[in-house]
């Protein structure tokens, strides 16, 4: 029998990314907050170190145990069997996936919100990628600029505006939508190789820029400034450099003394009403803790697990009302989902690099074959990807890099291939517009289970896309184009498949005004139960060419916010 | 002569398909402090050893493989961390030495240089070549906390700089030549 905790005004589940920053707007409006984290608190100086083998072959800091026993299934087709996906970034910390993350900050671009009729205007219809059930998303970037920049604040994000309420700046991406001021801290420094590569983009007449990240470029707010070290990917930071919501938005929360994190609180169901006038409401969540069952009653629920766990929670939270699933009466759950699709074009230059200290986020973007920076017709594709070049390389990674038929595989000749070029390698972030389509869901596994057995969520990746494929081939012969014009000797553009499982995964509780076809509304809050809202990429219609992280938040802190101002009205 | 070439070509196929390797994800599971007690018989780090030692010689660009001791590193791992693929590496290392038995004479470690460079050109596509160049990487590539990369040497091999406290500009200028800095993440005692 669990047992029956205090009622509190909100219970936020999970405090990563999403939930970590909703907390700080409740918690600051006077609201009572159980913030609920399957996860605990991660110790810098314990916990994170400048070790490859710990971050990126063991993934001791990004691949939490709780998490990897619910890893997702994946399979191509209902056909097929779906396996599990094996390990996945998912994290239980306080600060979730904001811990490890690369931390690049992007806006979206107004066109990422209405792509749909936006291709239907430029392009015809017939541009629309079959099969796909792309909406434009019920808010504007206009609607969403404010909370972007409440964000950029609030956790702290480097960069340089591209354009400030219409000036145009170049130093900064000027195929950005305007924005109300400056970012409050300059970007990070380049690196002699990122600052080579951008006077090459120049020489091809491109606008290359420093992209933003959150990460401090000097002290913030009593915070320390990166150190550049080298072990930021996979990895969390050590200096307190990186601005994981466990270092901003979560500690600010606490102070408020309105947020109580409740850590290991392993979330099982979100309970609803079946009977009386408030039929199909949220009642609380059951969570185990140390082998105990609770339930904490809660007039709001937040779900803000990752993209995967998002839909396998509603899923497994059947009731009278809910028989398929939390607000899962029009079977939108899991529906919409894609999972990003991303590229790594790699090179080889003919003298060293330098690219081992530094970190992903420290690079040089360029923007021109991304969204609809650039004429698509005849194409054949709408959308395209951003070009990344970036630095942080390490030695194990580095000592297995390819030969491009240069060298053998091992020996002395390797050895001697390897003293010369191991430096001189570089790698790249292609991130492509990518889209839901009718083939590609979430659901749970009907045979895979975790320790406490409950389904996974089990990945249907869906057929060939030739949208995406098209645009990340384009992409990556420019990124080759690139490569060539700052003097690379080799280039290797890999093959493009697709995503199984990923670590940009967006929908499954899509946002959308219509009921039919999403799951939560323009404010976050359910269609069906009205006192759950969902905050994550999971309410994501489409993906942009960026990074999701800044996105996710600006639209958790706008739930929040609504919440907040509609009390009454939503918390019944 | 035909009859060998075809004997050959059996125990090759044999040694490339005998180690049923656990997908990669599953080995990234299990992990926490490396242990201290070995996962090989002397007979098992004796071929290890003649593979390795081929794999990344010593030669005038420097120490090798063994000399780092990246076997260390792989002892140490296939008991702790990756000890779902103990007994899939060990089938690999008794295949290749049944192959070398077979085709040319002896166990991997009793051929000659010429010999074993043979040996591992042979089985240069099977997975058991690339788990175990793999795991020697690591040996030899990794903070020498792990075992290997013993005085650095994997880290001289491919002038990696080195973790350290905190990076200049001028550490990430292009074509720099960056005095190394040789200590491991884990303080002095692991190496310096």
């Amino acid at each position: 029998m669990a047992i029956n905790l205090k009622p509190v005004d909100v219970a936020v589940i999970g405090l990563g990314a999403a939930g970590g920053v909703a907390v700080l707007p409740l918690a600051r409006a006077g609201l009572k907050v159980a913030g609920l984290e399957a996860g605990t608190w991660m110790d810098p100086h314990r916990d994170f170190h400048a070790d490859e083998v710990y971050n990126n072959i063991r993934r001791l800091v990004s691949s939490s145990p709780k998490a990897q026993r619910e890893c997702p299934t994946v399979r191509a087709t209902p056909s097929q069997q779906a396996r599990s996906a094996g390990v996945h970034p998912m994290m239980n910390a306080i600060g979730g996936t904001s811990i490890h993350y690369w931390a690049q900050s992007w806006r979206l671009k107004p066109w990422d919100f209405r792509t749909r009729s936006e291709s239907i205007r430029r392009y015809g219809s017939k541009s629309i990628p079959a099969g796909s059930t792309l909406e434009d998303w019920p808010v504007t970037y206009d609607d969403l600029e404010p909370y972007y920049d409440i964000i950029e604040q609030e956790v702290g994000v480097s960069g340089k505006a591209g354009n400030i309420q219409g000036r145009v700046d170049p130093a900064g991406n000027v195929f950005e939508a305007p924005r109300q001021r400056e970012y409050p801290m300059p970007p990070l420094r380049g690196a002699g190789f990122t600052d080579h590569m951008m006077d090459a983009a120049r020489q091809l007449g491109w606008k290359p820029f420093r992209p933003p990240a959150a990460i401090n470029s000097q002290t913030y707010r009593g915070r320390a400034a990166c150190v550049f070290h080298g072990y930021c990917s996979a990895g969390g930071c050590h200096v307190g450099a990186k601005n994981s919501t466990a270092t901003t938005t979560i500690p600010d929360a606490v102070r408020t003394k309105n947020l109580t994190v409740f850590d290991k609180a392993h979330v099982t169901r979100i309970v609803s009403e079946s009977n009386g006038a408030s039929n199909g409401r949220v009642t609380g969540v059951t969570y185990i803790r140390d082998r105990k069952e609770y339930f904490q009653p809660a007039k709001i629920v937040l779900l803000a697990g990752y993209t995967y766990e998002n839909s396998r929670l509603l899923l497994l939270s059947r009731s009278k009302a809910y028989p398929n699933g939390l607000s899962n009466n029009h079977g939108q759950v899991g529906r919409h989902y894609f999972g990003h699709w991303v590229s790594n074009v790699s090179a080889l230059f003919p003298y060293d690099i330098n690219v081992w200290y530094g970190l992903p986020a420290q690079g040089a973007t360029v923007d021109e074959w991304a969204d609809d920076s650039f004429d698509h017709a005849g194409l054949g594709f709408i959308g395209g990807a951003s070009l990344h070049v970036y630095t942080e390389r390490h030695p194990i990674d580095a000592a297995a890099m390819n030969t491009y038929g240069r060298a053998p595989l091992f020996g002395s000749a390797w050895k001697k291939f390897v003293h010369e070029n191991a430096g001189r390698v570089a790698s790249t972030y292609l991130q492509t517009n990518t889209f839901p389509y009718e083939t590609t869901f979430l659901d749970l596994d009907p045979e895979v289970r975790d320790p406490l057995g409950d389904p996974v969520c089990r990945i249907t990746a869906g057929g060939v896309r030739e949208n995406e494929q098209r645009a990340l081939q384009h992409a990556q012969n420019k990124m080759e184009e690139w490569f060539r014009a700052a003097g690379a000797i080799e280039v290797t553009k890999p093959p493009n498949n697709g995503p199984g499982i990923s670590t940009h995964a967006y929908g499954g509780t899509r946002m959308g005004d219509n009921p039919e076809t999403n799951v939560v509304d323009r404010w976050g809050f359910s269609h069906e139960a009205p006192n759950l809202g969902i905050l994550g990429a999971s309410v994501m219609g489409s993906s942009g060419a960026r990074n999701p992280t800044l996105t996710l938040q600006a639209l958790a802190w706008r739930t929040a916010e609504h919440l907040v101002k509609n009390w009454k009205s939503l918390a019944g | 002569m035909i009859d060998r070439m075809n004997s050959k070509d059996v125990s090759r196929r044999e040694l490339i398909q005998s180690a049923a390797f656990v997908p990669l994800a599953a080995l990234t599971l299990s992990a926490q402090q490396p242990a201290v007690k070995g996962a090989l018989t002397p007979e098992q780090m004796k071929t290890l050893v003649a593979f390795i030692d081929r794999l990344i010689p010593r030669d005038e660009l420097g120490p090798g493989a063994v000399d780092s001791g990246a076997q260390i590193y792989i002892d140490r791992v296939l008991a702790g961390p990756n000890a779902n693929e103990k007994a899939s590496f060990i089938q690999g290392l008794q295949a290749v030495d049944a192959y070398a038995k077979r085709v040319h004479g002896s166990a991997l470690a009793e051929l000659s240089t010429e010999k074993r460079d043979q040996v591992l050109n042979e089985m240069v596509d099977s997975p058991f070549f690339n788990r175990a160049r793999r795991l020697t990487l690591e040996g030899m590539f990794s903070d020498p906390y792990y075992g290997g990369n013993k005085n650095f040497a994997g880290w001289d091999l491919i002038r990696y700089p080195g973790p350290r406290p905190a990076v200049a500009a001028e550490d990430q200028a292009l074509k720099a030549d960056i005095k190394p800095y040789r200590v491991s993440a884990y303080g002095i005692q692991y190496g310096h």
